[in-house]
Formats: C-alpha cells, structure tokens, sequence
C-alpha cells in the first residue's frame, strides 16, 4: 500500500505541471469549515479526440484539480482517482466561443478622446457578471467564451472567460490581445451627436487611428530629448496608441463589403486584423479569402422566407431566398477557400439549436475537423491561448466535451462539459446513465407471494420518459422451474400476467408509481399501492452502486414493506420500447429532415452564387471581346465629327479604336451589325446617389469633409443595373447636402457585378460636396442659419486649411520648434481643395449664394469644380463664366423649395448660351434612367440643337468630372463607354438596347429577358423548397434585411410624398 | 418655310405680350419682397368666351375616337366642336388658323394631380392637400383651389388642360374634381365636382411582415369603414325619414353620394393584396371604384374585368416596388393593361416626387414611355385624352376631336409624345387659353439682362 502510494505521488509529479493559468486567488475568508475536496478523475474507454484529426480510441484522461495530467490509450490509473467510465462515449477539447458581448459604461473621463465612442481604454472585466445564457453554452459544449465590449466605435478590449470553473460563474482566463471595433454607428452609442452616418463613423475611426499615431510621435519626440512640451495626457490615445502596434483589432463585418471595407483601414494603418463575419462571406468568397484574416463566423443560417400567403410570397426578395439556401454553404466556402475561421453562437437566437446549424453546415460541406479546430484549436491561437485551451493535453485546462456519439452524427448529444476540472453534467437532456439506471428488470419479493410465483418490475424507455410493467407469473404448475428470465418467456401466453404501472414519475434517485396489486393475483391486497423504488447513485459518476434498489411497497393498508430488488436482465439485452406517441412524432421528423437535407444537397449543388447575390445578379463575368464592331450605325460621336449616319465603330481592348465606313477589322472582331440603330456616348450623371451603403449624409456637424462616399459604395444596389438600363455609364456619387461642406463624392462606372473598388473610376480626380441656402440653415440648433452663416463657414474653413498647410510646410522643411503638426482629415481635404487636387461640386439654388461663393473661392485662388442644382444660374450666367464654374442643373424641377420657386426649364439653355459648360443630372434614382429625355428638354425650352443637347447628358458632365480626355464622346482613344438605341436617342419612343462599358456589354434588353426566366425559375424553386421546409403555421418572417444589418438614419432623406417610390428611400438630395 | 412663319408669328404674338408682362414686373417683384410666404396671382388672363366660329386649317387631326385626319379641319363655336374633317363648311365669321404640319390633340388630362391644392411642398404654409386627421371623406378638394397657382400655367403650357385634383392624407383622404386649368375662380374651373372619395388603400394593408397581425389590423381598419358606411346608410335613411330628429353629421352627409354611387371610391392601391381587397370591398359594399397607382394590376385583371373597375395608372416614370421586378415593370404596365383588357388610364407624375404637379407638363411623356415599350402611339395618346376622360366619366364633354364635344383642344408644333414638341395654342371650351406661364415669364426677362450686353 504504502508503495504504491509513493507510486502514484511520483506519477503524479512526473505528471503534474504547475498550472500556467491564473488560479483564482480566494482571498474571501472561510466562514465555518473550510470545505476543500479532491477533485481528480479519470475517465475511461471513451474515444478521445486530443485535437481535429488526432483520434485515440479507447483513452482514459486523467485530471486534477483543473488540469489534465495525462492522456492516452494505456495510462494506469493512480489512486485516488475516481475512474469514471465513458464507454462508447466521444472526448472533444472543450470549445471556444469566439464571440459574445457586454455592455459597459462609456468613460467618463475627461482625459479620454473628445468623441466617446473612441474608447478603447474599455475593458469588460469591470462589468462581467454572471450571464445568463452561461449554462446554455455549457450544454453544447463550450468551456470558454470570449467577451467584448459592446457599442461604441473602437470599443475596447475583450476577455476570455472560462463558463464556470470554480465557485465562481464567471471565471477570466485572459485578456485577450483584441480590440474590438466597427466602421458604422453603435446602435446603443455614447449619446455623440457625431458620427450619424457609416461614413462618418470611418472617417473618426481613421481621425483617432491618425491622432493616436501623433501622440505615440509626440511623446516619443519630448522623451528622446527635444525641448517641446508633453502633449496634453489623453487615456484613449495613450491605450490606442500602444494597441496599434501590440494588439490586434476584431472588426465587426456585418455583410463582405463591411469586411472589405475593415481590410483597407487595416492596410492604411498596418494593422492586424480580425473580422466578426455575418454568415455571408460566401457571397464574395474568394475577395475575402485574399485578404487573408482570420473570421469569427456565426451559424445563425436563416429560417425559411416567410412564403404562406400571396402577399408575403410576392415580398419576398430573390436575394433572401438566396441567402436562405446558401448560407448553411458559408463555413465550407470559407474552408474551401482555406480561410481561417472561428465558428461562434453570435446572433443565434437559440443557442441549442448550435449543433444542429454546425451538422447542416457540415451536411453542406464543412469538414468536421474543420468544424472542430474552429471550436478548439483556430480560436485558442487567435486569441493566444495555446499553452491553456484547445486541446486535450497534458497540462491544458480540464475543458472537455462529452458527446455520446461523435458529433457529426445526427441528434448526437452533449453530456457533460467539463470547465477547469469542473463537470457540469447536462440537465434535461437525457443521457445513457440515466438510462442504465433504470432499464431492466428487476425481481420483486412480493410479501403473502408463495414460492410458486415470481413478481417482476420491468422498466422501459430513456432518460426521465420511462415507462413500467409489473408482471407476475403462477409458478405452481412448472415444477422444478428456476424462473429464469429466458424459460419465463415460453409461459408467458397462459400464466403471465403484466400490469403498467400508473403515475409513474422519474426523479434523479427514485421512481415512484401506483398499481392496483390485486390485478396481479387475488393473494395481493386490493386497493392502490405506492411503489416507490429508490436507487443510489454515486452522485459523480452516475454508475449505479454494487447494492440493489429498494423497493418501499406502501400497501393500500398504510403498511409499508421494504424489498430489494434483485435484477434478472441487463438494461441494455432489453429491447426499449419508447412511449408510442413520441416514436411516431421522432421517425416523422426524422423522416421530414432527411427529405430536406438531400434536398438541401440537390439544391445547393445548383444555386448558383450570383453577383451580386440576388435578381438580375452575374453568374459570370461579362464577356471580354478583344476587339468588337458595330457596323452601320448612326454614330452621335458628341465630338467634332458629330452625327455620323451609318458608320462603323471599332473597339479594342475596351478603347475606341477606329470610326468610319467600312473599317478592317481583326479576324478574331466581334461583329454586330446595327443597320438603323443609334449608338451614343454613354450617360454621365453628374448627381447621383445610388449605390451607396447607409446614408448619404453624414450630418452630425457642419463640416465633414473627412467624410468619404467612396468608403460605402454599395456594389449590390440594384439601381445599378436599372440604370445601366437606361444607358448610364457614369455617375457621380455625392454626399447629401445637410452640411455647409460635405463629403468627399465617388464617381463610378456602372460595371454591375464588379467589386466596389472595381466599380470606381480610378482615373477621376477627387472631389467634395459644398451645399448653400435651406437644407443646410434648416437646424436651428446649430450654426450656421443664415446664408450670411454659410457664407462665414466657408470662409473659415478655407483659411483653417491654409493655416494647417503653413503648418506642415514648415515641419517638412524641418523646422521642429513644437510638437509635430496632427493629421486633420478634414482640414486635410480642404487643403487639397486648395491646392487644385480636390474639386468642388457645390449644391447651390439662389444667385446670392452663387456669387457670395463664387466671390469667397475667388478670395483664395480656388476654382470651383461645378456648381450643382444652379437652379437660378440663368440670373448669374455671366458671374458663372467669368469664374469658369461649370453648371450641373436639373431640366425642370422646380416648386419643392422655396429657392427652387424661381427655377425655369430655359435655365440650362440660358446658361449654355452664355458660354458656361452646362449638363443635366438626376438626383434621383428613377429620372436617372431617362437622362436622354431630359436633354431632349434643352432643345424644347431653349432650342438647343440636338447634338449639343445630347451633350448635356455625356461630354458636358465628363467636362464637369474632369474625364473628358476619357469618357464624354466617341473618338478614337477614348473609353468605349457607349449605348445602343433603338431609335434617335432623344426621343421619349427610342429604348436603351444595349449599354458598354470599357468595351463590355453590362446590359442588353435581351439578355435582360433571359435573366428573367432564370430568376423566375430559380425563385419558383426556392419557394417550393421554402414551403416544404418552414416550420408548420409560421407565418412571421425573420430574415434580417439587408438593408437593416447596420444603422441607416438619414433624415434628409425623407421619403418622396405621395406615391410609393421604393421600399426603401435614399432618395434626392434636392 | 410655312412652319417657321407659323413658328415666328406666334413668338412675335408672344412677344407683344410681354409689353404687358414687363409693365408689370415691377408690382410682381415688390409682392415678393412684401410677403414671401403667400401665394401670388400669376399674370395670365383667363380667356374669354368664343364669340366667333374659329376654324383650324391643315393640321393632322388626332381624333382619338376615330383615325387621325392628314390636313384636316377643326371648327369649333360657341364652346363647342362643330366640324371635323377634310371637307368642312367654313362660316364666313370664323376666324381661321392656318396650321399646316401642326397637330391638333384634344386637351391632354391629367387623371390624378394636386394642381391647385399646393404651391411649394416645403413651404407648409402652401399646402392644403392634407387635412387633420385620418376620416375626411367631407374634404373637398375644389373649394380649395387656387386658381392663381404658379403651376396652373406651367401645366397648360404643357398641353394639359384637365386634371382631376385630390387630396392627400393617410386613410380617407377627401372628395376630389376635375378642373379645366383656366379660369378666374375655381368655380369657373370646375368641371366636375365631386369626382370621387379618395382613399389610401395601402392604409389598410400594413407592411408587417407578420401575416398574422397583418391580417388582423387589415380585418380592423376594413371594419372601421364598413361602420362608417353603416351609419352613413342609417344617417341616410334617417334623415330623410325624420331630418328633423337627426343631428347633422357632416362625415356621414358626405358619404351618401359614394353609397348612391353618385361618385366612386378611388382607391390607392399598387400591390395586388391591396388592389384585390378594394375591389372586393367596393364590389360588398355596391360601390363603384377606381383603382389609382396600379402597380400589380395585370395580376389583377379579371377581377378588375368582371367588376368593371377601371385603373388610374399612377405614372410611368416609377421604380420597380421590388427588388426582383423587371427595370421596365411601370413602363410596360399600360401595354400589359391594354392586352388584358382592362380599362385604364395614364396618369401624370400625380403628388408623388420629386416634382409632383409641379411636373404636370411631362404628362406626355409618361405616354410616351409606355409606348416605347409596348403600347402604339394612338394607344398611347388616348390613355392620357379619350381614356382618362373615359376613367372621370367625362367622355360626353371631353378627349376627343368630336362634334358635339367641348372645343378643349390644343395645337403642337409636332408629335406631342416627343420632348421636343411644343404647345403653340390651346383652347379651353373654346376660349383661347393664355400659354404665358411664370417660367416663360423669367426666361424673357434674363434673356432681356444678357441682350443688353
């Protein structure tokens, strides 16, 4: 004894290694008896899955205390070691879950970043407590989660928390080396009236990234000797500055735009990145997989589009259909596209549902190792925790997941998790213990029984739904019978007689029921007796104890007799009869999921990934020709040649190459003739706001030039590809005109189905948005709100920028007489404004306002860009040219406005007239796809000539863009950018057939019916599926819109009145 | 060369005028500086009675109800249509127009608008399209408009010379009517009044994407107005039994035309739950109904058949409502109407943005564009004339060149589906409608400030 004793202390010093993970200092006082147990188990014969792909079957695990001490198929058990046997059962790694959120105070500090929701000196180990859903993460399987703060735009770093572990719920393992962040608006924020808008939320994100950089500089600058003063302390810079070079950065990506987005401030800061996925990454897969980091994935996959009614069916967007058969396909593609991800519960509205939403991911195609390393092994490594968490290991942390089948398989279960050594046994989710416990029968002595009867109790079914029988058998007439089970059954017919037992109720020690005994045979009393059978369990194992159950018969007479029981067959020989009316409803079940799932199989095999994901998206590429002509057009070239009747154009490699009769073409030239047909530039709209993602004002102050449209450019907008219908190749994407000075705008070329950076036109020069008169004084809780206020802020600001460009001029010419100047965004866009580099397009209705900017720009040697809307330029023409602004107007809207009462449809003649460059734009979503027959309206109110008119809508704004050495004309060298029309392209009876861009075809009337018939096929079949497949009578729709996925407030982007426009309003910034 | 006489002798016609126009430019201006807000009388003179016969020479006559007349003859008197044809008999007191290669159409009709209900729709102050409250079947549109709107003129310049005006609000809007756009008073507008209830019938089909509150809420709001016609009846009857016991309703009063199917309901409706429920409803309650927006209502169209419910296209210019809709949807819609059967009209740009009547004068191209996608030019033409006139029950008096009819017609320089055309004369019940318009006004006097240089 005493050796082995000493043996098993040297085992476990060879074994034991001093725990790396922070034991829980217990600094509270014992009151009473301190109560301090042994905790070291072993479990045994279980298969153990030490990590993805490495199996031993057969294993016992040892653990003490919190940690294990040793792993594998052959390991003695020491003593003092309570063996627990796992027979059968599956040993995972305990998992990770990567992602969940807690609300914590913003800082009230003053020393912290003047805009709150830069806070990344947040850390939620101030604010966890115990949560709620803690034990519902147990019971999948999860020992460990991480928690990050939530709001707030770089908002803080998380913490890894054990789920349990010791007397305390909450345990935390670690910091996490994370901060977190988002590029939009929180929705439960700080109470900031800055930022409103997602490009807002970028731009101070970026702003704080820069100031934090300036402060790492400048302290770095007064320490290493130079005589300049500390910069003023600030908390948010100081933790900021040290994250960006030691920590990483989790950002949320609520769709694989906001995912993109985060990669080009990772790159523009080198930044180390995460990113919180959505479940949609599988819509720009192989994008995602370039950039090349790791996701926290959720697999919160959609409930079936609500399709019961007609209303409801006709609602339901193809897009959502889409999405709800294919997203289950998102963590294979990621796998597939050898991206690292984590799979998380994040947006699970029932976490117990993880495991079925894990097996159809892996029906889908996810490797189960995949799944598991996404679990175990990925989120140990992001979050720097290899050494404690992940696997199962000597020396890791106990964390372990008991499965009783492997965890693929269909309706497997969790048991029992283990949390730091900790076993939580899962509660009302029956388990084969349970089971053993009660399944078998059971010999009963009955009392007044004579020798020749034998009594049985005979327990059936799982878990707590158990049924049972008390049979009795008249031995009298078989002499010399051992009434042995076996023998027994041959009698049954005639001398057998079985009663259910009544009442019958299951707790965790006992089952208690009721019979009438007398039933059984006249010997038994009459009346209702109480059968309670009693068992001891060992209370950590679950393994019945060597002693019998007992048996405490209360006779209908109040006599209570105790009787062991003595068992006659083993649970498992039984064959378990569950209650009938459950077994019908499971193989119905069964039976409906296997159906879906092969159908889930044929269909996800054919549900093509269309780009963008919905109606009218690509399912390839459009076709590249190296050389394409069209042969006997009438060409309006909008150049010097003019209207050419019946011409060839010839393109190469996306540029106009050739323009005349009978042209040699290449062999390998794409011929199209058509004879009739009017070929034109391509439409530029030189105000748009289509295409962009969340808002197009960032209104939360008066100046906002940090702001970029060009960050949210939304490549799905389906406005896109109806304008590309009405032969839009260019628009000019502007920031809305709540504020004095805006946002930076984004001119695009409509290429649908391309990326957002593919979408902008690289060769444009920048630009900002300015906006005088009504929409801009309308606050009357802010300056300015007057014209004479506008006026001011403009001034202002130019001469802050001409001060901020003093400024580092003499830093770069190496003066170094104070700090170093700080990167202003904003001042920094009005400098290049300044410079020349940036142009501005200035919303503007009334001449006062016209010229007052004029006059104002003038001041500081800047030339305007264009002025938009210029409804009253006709009044101030003269003042226009002499500036050599350039005017972008509508035809003829007017009376919306109080300054728009003066606006007349002869504007844009009376200006053109006048020598100013003049084009028509749209604002709108809808009059941008008839441009064409807005230009027709110069000539009906001003007698434009139709060829100078048509130039109002192509080479004039690509004057106005500063890309008329590109786009704007047909000639040779330009962009072939170009639409075929059916008839005189100004007439309201000619339809857009075909529009180009860069010498490929993104829309044909055509084409555009056989992609119909695709999308009307391909969203008959979804339906279908949909209704097979919704869960029966519900009739509410869950799917999360698009559009809803992050906050959208505009509120200069009310609605049109009257009638219905769209669903969802960006609309006009008038 | 006749056309360009033709051309300069209406611009020198045209320009005589503006005499009169810059005489009073001075009083215009300070009426702007006094009070910005108010709503100023425009500067054209409402046309005089006919007193001659006018005879219109050598235009293509587009007839609507019969083929298009090449050099026909128009003669109108008294307000009246009296000949149409090639041959037709001059009076010796007839004034004639000679207007070879112009076009002659019937007054174009705008079957839904707000003209004379708003001046600026961001000026609160000139908006009186939308009373308080959610139950105004007893708004009436056409004691409230204004006959001097700015954008009367701009309208009629357009060609457009009849429109039904309506007012707005979400649920039961009011009683609308069709004016003639000239006129010293509204009264003198008037040319039908009232012309239907207007309701929101979307209002009655919220956007949950609940079906179950859905229904119910749709169940709630069917029930209010089934009450309101209830009592309506009852007031009805009471009144007439024994109006001397019955306390005056004005809600209930006003709703006896639309139970005597004095006037129709017009309901507001794009979806086809929407539009199905209102012909259901209308159809239960005997009412006769006009469908206005129409978006879904091919899918409607033998429920629209069988209860002879006629559509009020609500413009052509329109976003698809769904993501999955095809671009051309709203365009091609009349096409679709037209060989389903179902009877229709086009309407103009209506209260809905950007514009809304504002834009009235595009009225035209709204046409225009259903005919580039499916509809003929003749089709396309009589959806916004014959067809509307048919729609507001006005077919007797208006759209069409027919004898007998009311002399509501004007002349274009050309086609007037094509942008380019323009409107040189207009007459409204034979009275010579003034084109000047406020636009046409500021154009003359800017091009006075660059002239001088």
């Amino acid at each position: 004894m005493r050796f082995a004793s000493k043996l098993s202390f040297l085992f476990f010093a060879i074994l034991f290694s001093p725990a790396s993970f922070a034991q829980s200092l217990d600094t509270e006082p014992v009151v009473g008896l301190r109560d301090i147990r042994p905790n070291a188990f072993a479990l045994t014969g279980a298969t153990v899955i030490r990590q993805p792909g490495e199996v031993v079957e057969n294993a016992t695990i040892l653990i003490d205390e919190q940690h294990i001490i040793a792993v594998g198929s052959d390991i003695q058990i020491p003593a003092g070691f309570k063996r627990l046997s796992c027979d059968g059962k599956y040993i995972y790694a305990g998992f990770i879950d990567a992602w969940s959120e807690q609300a914590v105070d913003y800082p009230k500090s003053i020393a912290g970043y003047w805009n709150k929701n830069i806070a990344p000196e947040r850390s939620v180990s101030d604010f966890v407590d115990r949560a709620a859903d803690e034990e519902k993460l147990r019971k999948q399987g999860f020992a460990v989660r991480l928690v990050a703060p939530q709001g707030g735009i770089i908002k803080g770093s998380s913490d890894l928390y054990l789920l349990g572990g010791s007397q305390r719920s909450h345990q935390l393992l670690d910091h996490t080396n994370w901060q977190h962040a988002q590029l939009t608006v929180p929705r439960s924020g700080p109470g900031e009236r800055y930022p409103n808008s997602p490009m807002g939320a970028t731009a101070l994100l970026r702003q704080a990234f820069y100031d934090a950089r300036w402060y790492a500089d400048s302290l770095n600058m007064q320490r290493s000797g130079a005589n300049v003063s500390e910069p003023e302390y600030n908390a948010s810079l100081n933790v900021l500055s040290r994250h960006m070079h030691e920590q990483g950065f989790i950002f949320d990506a609520s769709n694989e735009r906001m995912a993109l987005r985060a990669e080009q401030i990772a790159r523009e800061f080198s930044l180390r990145i995460a990113l919180r996925g959505s479940g949609r990454e599988y819509r720009d897969i192989e994008a995602l997989a370039q950039i090349d980091r790791p996701f926290l994935i959720p697999v919160n996959f959609p409930d079936a589009p609500n399709v019961k009614n007609a209303q409801s069916r006709e609602s339901v967007t193809l897009r959502d259909l889409l999405h709800w058969d294919l997203a289950p396909t998102n963590p294979a593609a990621l796998q597939n596209a050898s991206v690292r991800f984590c799979l998380t519960t994040d947006g699970l509205e029932d976490v117990a549902s993880f495991w079925d939403q894990v097996r159809h991911a892996i029906q889908c195609g996810l490797n189960p190792d995949t799944a598991l390393a996404s679990l175990t092994t990925v989120p140990a490594e992001l979050f720097g925790m290899t050494n404690q968490v992940g696997t199962i290991e000597k020396g890791k942390l106990a964390n372990l997941a008991i499965f009783d089948r492997a965890f693929v398989e269909e309706d497997s279960r969790v048991e029992e998790c283990w949390v730091a050594g900790v076993r939580y046994r899962v509660q009302g989710n029956p388990s084969i213990p349970e089971e053993t416990k009660w399944r078998g029968e059971w010999a009963v002595g009955l009392p007044n029984s004579t020798k020749s009867t034998s009594t049985r109790i005979r327990f059936e079914g799982e878990g707590y739904q158990i049924s049972g029988v008390m049979i009795f058998e008249d031995l009298s007439s078989k002499s010399g019978s051992k009434g042995s089970a076996s023998k027994n059954k041959n009698k049954k017919s005639s001398k057998t007689k079985e009663l259910e037992l009544k009442s019958l109720k299951v707790e965790r020690d006992r089952i208690t029921a009721s019979l009438d005994l007398s039933e059984l045979d006249a010997q038994f009393p009459s009346g209702i007796s109480l059968i309670p059978v009693v068992q001891a369990f060992l209370a950590d194992t679950d393994q019945p104890e060597p002693n019998p159950p007992v048996l405490n018969l209360q006779l209908p007479d109040g006599t209570q007799q105790t009787i062991r029981l003595k068992q006659t067959s083993e649970g498992a020989t039984i064959a378990s009869k569950a209650p009938s009316s459950e077994s019908a409803d499971e193989t119905e079940e069964d039976v409906a999921k296997d159906a879906s799932t092969e159908e889930t199989d044929f269909i996800a095999t054919q549900t093509p990934i269309l780009r963008p994901l919905g109606a009218y998206g690509l399912s390839e590429p459009p076709a590249k020709h190296q050389s394409v002509v069209f042969r006997n057009v009438n060409l309006w070239t909008c150049g010097e040649s003019g209207l050419l009747q019946s011409t060839d154009l010839l393109i190469q490699n996306g540029l106009i190459l050739a323009i005349g009769e009978n042209l040699q073409v290449p062999e390998n030239a794409i011929e199209f003739d058509l004879k009739g047909k009017h070929i034109t530039p391509g439409i530029i709209d030189c105000h748009s706001h289509m295409g962009t993602d969340g808002g197009v004002n960032e209104s939360g102050q008066v100046v906002t030039s940090e702001v970029r449209i060009g960050d949210f450019i939304d490549n799905t907008d389906i406005n896109i590809y109806r304008q590309l219908a009405g032969g839009v190749t260019i628009a000019n994407i502007l920031h809305g005109s709540a504020n004095p000075i805006g946002g930076q705008n984004q001119v695009v070329k409509l290429r649908w189905g391309a990326s957002m950076e593919a979408m902008k036109m690289q060769e444009a020069p920048s630009g900002i948005k300015f906006a005088l008169g009504e929409n801009v004084k309308r606050n009357p809780s802010r300056y300015p709100n007057t014209r004479m206020g506008v006026e001011q802020i403009l001034r202002d600001q130019l001469l802050a920028a001409r001060e901020y460009d003093a400024d580092w001029r003499r830093w770069r010419a190496g003066e170094r007489d104070g700090l170093p100047p700080r990167v202003d965004l904003q001042l920094q866009a009005l400098s290049e404004v300044q410079r020349g580099e940036r142009w501005i397009h200035c919303h503007s209705y009334r001449q006062d306002e016209i010229v007052a900017t004029l006059d104002v720009l003038e001041e500081f040697g800047i030339r305007i860009g264009t002025l938009q809307h210029i409804l009253e330029g006709y009044k101030v023409a003269d003042r226009i040219r002499q500036h050599g602004a350039m005017a972008s107007a509508f035809s003829d809207w007017w009376a919306y406005k109080f300054e728009v009462f003066d606006a007349i449809p002869y504007n844009g003649a009376i200006m053109h007239n006048e020598g100013v460059v003049v084009s028509f734009n749209s604002d709108d979503r809808e009059l941008a796809r008839h441009l064409n027959t807005e230009a027709a309206k110069a000539t009906k109110y001003g007698e434009i000539p139709e060829q100078e008119a048509l130039k109002f809508v192509t080479l004039n704004p690509a004057k106005q863009l500063r890309i008329d050495h590109l786009v704007g004309s047909l000639e040779v060298g330009k962009q072939a950018d170009l639409v075929v029309w059916s008839g005189r392209p100004l007439s309201t009876l000619s339809r857009c057939e075909q529009t180009w861009i860069d010498g490929v075809k993104y829309f044909d009337i055509q084409q555009d019916k056989a992609v119909r018939d695709r999308d009307h096929r391909l969203r008959s079949t979804l339906i279908q599926k949909a209704m097979k497949s919704e869960p029966a009578g519900r009739e509410i729709s869950t799917v999360v819109q698009e559009e809803d996925r992050w906050v959208r407030k505009d509120i200069y982007c009310a609605t049109h009145g009257g009638l219905r426009h769209e669903t969802l309003s960006q609309g006009a910034q008038k | 060369m006749r056309k360009l006489n033709h051309v300069k002798a209406s611009f020198m016609k045209v320009s005589q005028m503006n005499k009169d126009y810059l005489v009073r430019l001075v009083l215009i201006v300070h009426i702007v500086c006094l009070s910005s807000t108010h709503a100023r009388s425009h500067d054209q003179i409402p046309g005089r009675p006919q007193t001659r016969p006018i005879a219109i020479l050598g235009a293509t006559v587009h007839r609507i109800d019969a083929p298009k007349i090449d050099s026909g003859v128009v003669l109108f008197d008294e307000g009246k249509i009296v000949a149409v044809g090639n041959q037709v008999k001059i009076p010796a007191n007839a004034t004639t127009i000679q207007a070879k290669g112009k076009h002659v159409y019937p007054g174009l009709i705008d079957s839904l608008s707000d003209l004379g209900l708003r001046e600026i729709r961001a000026v609160e102050e000139t908006d009186d399209r939308t009373e308080y409250g959610r139950e105004n079947p007893n708004a009436r549109a056409w004691v409230a408009v204004n006959p001097d709107s700015e954008l009367i003129p701009v309208a009629r310049a357009g060609g457009v010379l009849v429109a039904m005006t309506a007012p707005l609000g979400y649920w039961m809007r009011g009683q609308s009517a069709v004016i003639q756009l000239d006129g010293w008073t509204g009264g003198e507008m008037l040319l039908r009044a009232p012309a239907g209830l207007f309701v929101n019938w979307s209002a009655v089909h919220p956007s949950s994407s609940d079906d179950g509150r859905r229904r119910q809420e749709r169940e709630k709001k069917l029930r209010e107005f089934d009450q309101l016609l209830d009592e309506a009846r009852i007031y009805a009857q009471r009144t007439n039994q024994v109006p001397d016991l019955t306390p005056t309703n004005v809600r209930l009063e006003s709703l006896i035309p639309l139970l005597n199917r004095e006037m129709p309901l017009i309901a507001e409706a794009d979806l086809q739950s929407e539009i199905e429920s209102a012909v259901t409803y209308a159809a239960s309650q005997k009412l006769d109904l006009i469908i206005y927006g129409g978006y879904d209502a091919e899918r409607c169209a033998e429920l629209l058949k069988l209860h002879k419910v006629p559509v009020i296209i609500g413009s052509t210019y329109r976003l698809p409502l769904r993501r999955d809709d095809p671009y051309d949807h709203a365009y091609t819609l009349p096409s679709r109407l037209q060989q389903a059967g179902v009877q229709y009209s086009i309407g103009g740009p209506g209260f809905g943005g950007p514009g809304g009547s504002a834009s009235a004068r595009n009225l035209p191209y709204h046409a225009a564009i259903a005919s580039a996608f499916g509809l003929s030019e003749e089709q396309a033409i009589r959806a916004i004339t014959l067809s509307a006139a048919e729609v507001l029950k006005l077919e007797k008096r208006i759209g069409s060149i027919t004898p007998g009819k009311d002399a509501t017609l004007i002349i274009a320089d050309g086609n007037i589906l094509e942008t380019e055309s323009n409107v040189l004369d207009a007459y409204i019940q034979g009275r010579k409608v003034d084109l000047g318009s406020r636009h046409k006004m500021l154009n003359e006097k800017y091009l006075k400030k660059y002239s001088k240089r």
